[in-house]
């Protein structure tokens, strides 16, 4: 018995010249997919881009500093640093600067009869700051020297905004606890200590003489060797405090960004969903069109079959056709995905970050949704009536 | 040897009353036999087509073709024996209009799995024979419908098919271009091929060696002309 075979090759070309005759609908058809392919596409470029970006970010403000604060008593009340405690962390070989900071309690005005809160802290720094912290100046100078002694302030950049002082240049004055600092600084903002942008800095020979501050620090900050830096965060609340270690805090501030790039997980997976959404409507499209083209090509499949076509054959043909269909949509869509994503990140001066992989699910995806979107008019097609097929139309 | 054997053969459709399209048909086609099959529209002449060409199953009744009983075989093994062994030429031609012609007529072998420089070369033998050797290049849209029908019919036998069935192949042809289709598939036919023409043009009909008349789904008469009786008998002793 002589058995009705396609060779694989044909079948691919049978598949597709339904395509090849009508490429005006098979693009328009094929946007649909692309439109969802590229968004989905474009979602996961502009979020890894922009994680990219952010690890960049971190890796550039260094990873090695790290946070000491003297937390709550069992009681409740807070419970600061140890006055020695700077001198002791400072013995730990691994450490290579530290700063100690005093939070004060009091406020900063513009003037002294100025009372609206202004949610800003008023920090007493030592020496090291400047160097553990990385503190920039965005104008002026920093506290150093001699001047740790003098009514003099450095303002960050969120505080000075909340201030409205712009500059330095006229002998600018600000109030705290009834006195009046120059302001001599304003620093540049610090991504791994927002807390500090919301502050302004004084010198602590001049907290401890001029207002009387108590000398336990609040928080150290401390540079570690990179390699070292699991090695010594154990160590530092022992060495800190060693009378009261469970009242001491470490952590360490990159931590919180890398939390950042995190967070947009959840909405990447929402706009992920929209762009699912999107190519579902695509492959609804698809199958749309493949009954209509079933109806069309009425005539065609009878002349299939009268040529020996199985039903399989006419079933693989059109089931082929839709992927095909959807393939080119996904191709498209990935490479519409991948120039939005170039552009998006470009413009907001990120690392360009194109997810390969992701490409690879969505062209995948796109030929999985096609198949799956042409079964129902590809079993029509096989299941039509060849001797109805052929007959002329009516 | 027969090709086609039809015996009683019936096919009634559903409706109310009932439509019955072949009320008993019985018809033999020997191998290198060319007729034609006439009656008026209506008369059950394409459903017998269909029966005949295995895409339509008898309700009652046995088909045969190339020796093979057809009502025992499942629809892949009638698409395989309509691939090797039949060819079809219709009405409308069924062409391709965006693929060149010697593509469509290697559709005609694209069910056996042949390859495809294979199928290329028949098929422009194929069109050679049909007299469209100088159009290999052609698509169908820059030919008439004479040389379109021509392209079809080099499709029905580029497989070398033992039986050609043909409905109403000059349906949409003029008289002249009619006349020369007619000639082809007597050429054909003289070359060796097992033709069956349907049509309900009786002038067209007189021409071939045998004319079967269908009426009311019914076989009415089965005229052999004279001088082939003698040629067949002749042929014969």
């Amino acid at each position: 018995m002589i058995r009705s075979r396609v060779r694989p090759g044909d079948l691919i070309g049978i598949g597709t010249i339904g395509l090849r005759s009508r490429p005006g609908r098979t693009a328009l058809t094929a946007i649909g997919i692309a439109i969802g392919i590229a968004s989905m596409v474009a979602v996961l470029g502009i979020s890894s881009s922009s994680k990219a970006n952010l690890i960049a970010e971190i890796d550039s403000l260094g990873t090695n500093l790290l946070q000491v604060q003297g937390g709550q008593s069992i009681l409740g009340d807070s419970s600061p640093l140890p006055v020695s405690s700077q001198t002791m962390i400072d013995r730990i070989p691994t450490v290579t600067s530290s700063a100690s900071v005093i939070q004060l309690d009091t406020k900063v005005q513009r003037n002294r009869f100025e009372d609206e809160p202004n949610g800003l802290s008023v920090l007493a720094v030592g020496a090291g700051a400047r160097e553990t912290l990385e503190l920039k100046i965005a104008s002026g100078m920093l506290i150093e020297g001699k001047a740790s002694s003098l009514p003099v302030v450095v303002l960050g950049s969120v505080a000075a905004e909340r201030l409205g002082i712009g500059n330095v240049a006229n002998g600018v004055t600000v109030s705290i606890a009834g006195h009046d600092f120059a302001v001599i600084g304003i620093l540049n903002a610090l991504p791994l200590n927002p807390d500090l942008d919301r502050s302004v800095l004084i010198g602590d020979q001049a907290a401890f003489e001029l207002l009387g501050v108590d000398p336990n620090p609040t928080t150290i900050y401390l540079r570690v060797r990179p390699e070292k830096i699991e090695a010594t965060r154990p160590l530092l609340a022992r060495t800190a405090s060693p009378m009261a270690p469970n009242e001491v805090q470490v952590s360490r501030p990159s931590d919180a960004l890398e939390a950042r790039a995190k967070v947009d997980e959840g909405l990447q997976k929402l706009l992920l969903g929209l762009g699912g959404v999107a190519l579902v409507v695509g492959g609804v499209g698809v199958a749309n069109v493949m009954v209509i083209s079933v109806l069309e090509r009425r005539g065609e499949i009878g002349l299939r079959r009268a040529l020996g076509a199985k039903r399989g054959h006419i079933r693989s043909q059109f089931v082929i056709e839709a992927a095909t269909l959807a393939g080119i949509g996904g191709l498209l869509g990935a490479g519409l995905g991948s120039v939005v994503t170039w552009g998006y990140a470009t413009r907001q001066g990120w690392l360009v970050d194109i997810p390969v992989t992701g490409l690879a699910y969505g062209v995948g995806g796109a030929l999985l949704i096609g198949a799956v979107a042409g079964l129902y008019p590809a079993s029509k097609a096989a299941r039509l009536d060849p001797a109805e097929a052929v007959r002329p139309h009516a | 040897m027969s090709v086609l054997r039809l015996e009683q053969v019936c096919r009634s459709y559903e409706a109310n009353p009932p439509v019955k399209a072949l009320d008993g048909i019985d018809l033999e086609v020997e191998a290198g036999e060319m007729l034609a099959i006439v009656g008026p529209s209506g008369s059950g002449k394409s459903t017998l087509l269909n029966v005949m060409g295995t895409l339509d199953r008898p309700t009652s009744g046995r088909v045969w073709v190339d020796g093979a009983e057809t009502s025992g075989l499942s629809d892949a093994a009638l698409s395989g024996l309509r691939a090797a062994r039949l060819g079809f030429v219709f009405q409308g031609f069924h062409l391709m209009e965006t693929v060149g012609v010697v593509d469509n007529v290697a559709t005609g072998l694209l069910y056996q799995a042949i390859p495809k420089r294979q199928r290329r070369r028949r098929a422009c033998e194929a069109l050679t024979k049909v007299g469209l050797g100088d159009r290999l290049d052609a698509k169908p849209t820059q030919l008439s419908g004479g040389q379109r029908q021509r392209v079809a019919i080099a499709r029905a036998i580029v497989a070398d098919p033992a039986l050609v069935l043909a409905d109403e192949p000059t349906g949409n042809l003029d008289s002249a271009t009619s006349g020369d289709i007619m000639k082809l598939f007597a050429d054909l036919n003289q070359a060796g091929a097992t033709i069956v023409v349907i049509t309900h043009d009786n002038e067209l009909a007189d021409q071939l060696p045998r004319t079967v008349v269908m009426r009311d789904g019914q076989v009415v008469a089965d005229r052999v002309k004279a001088s082939d009786m003698v040629k067949v008998a002749g042929g014969e002793s």
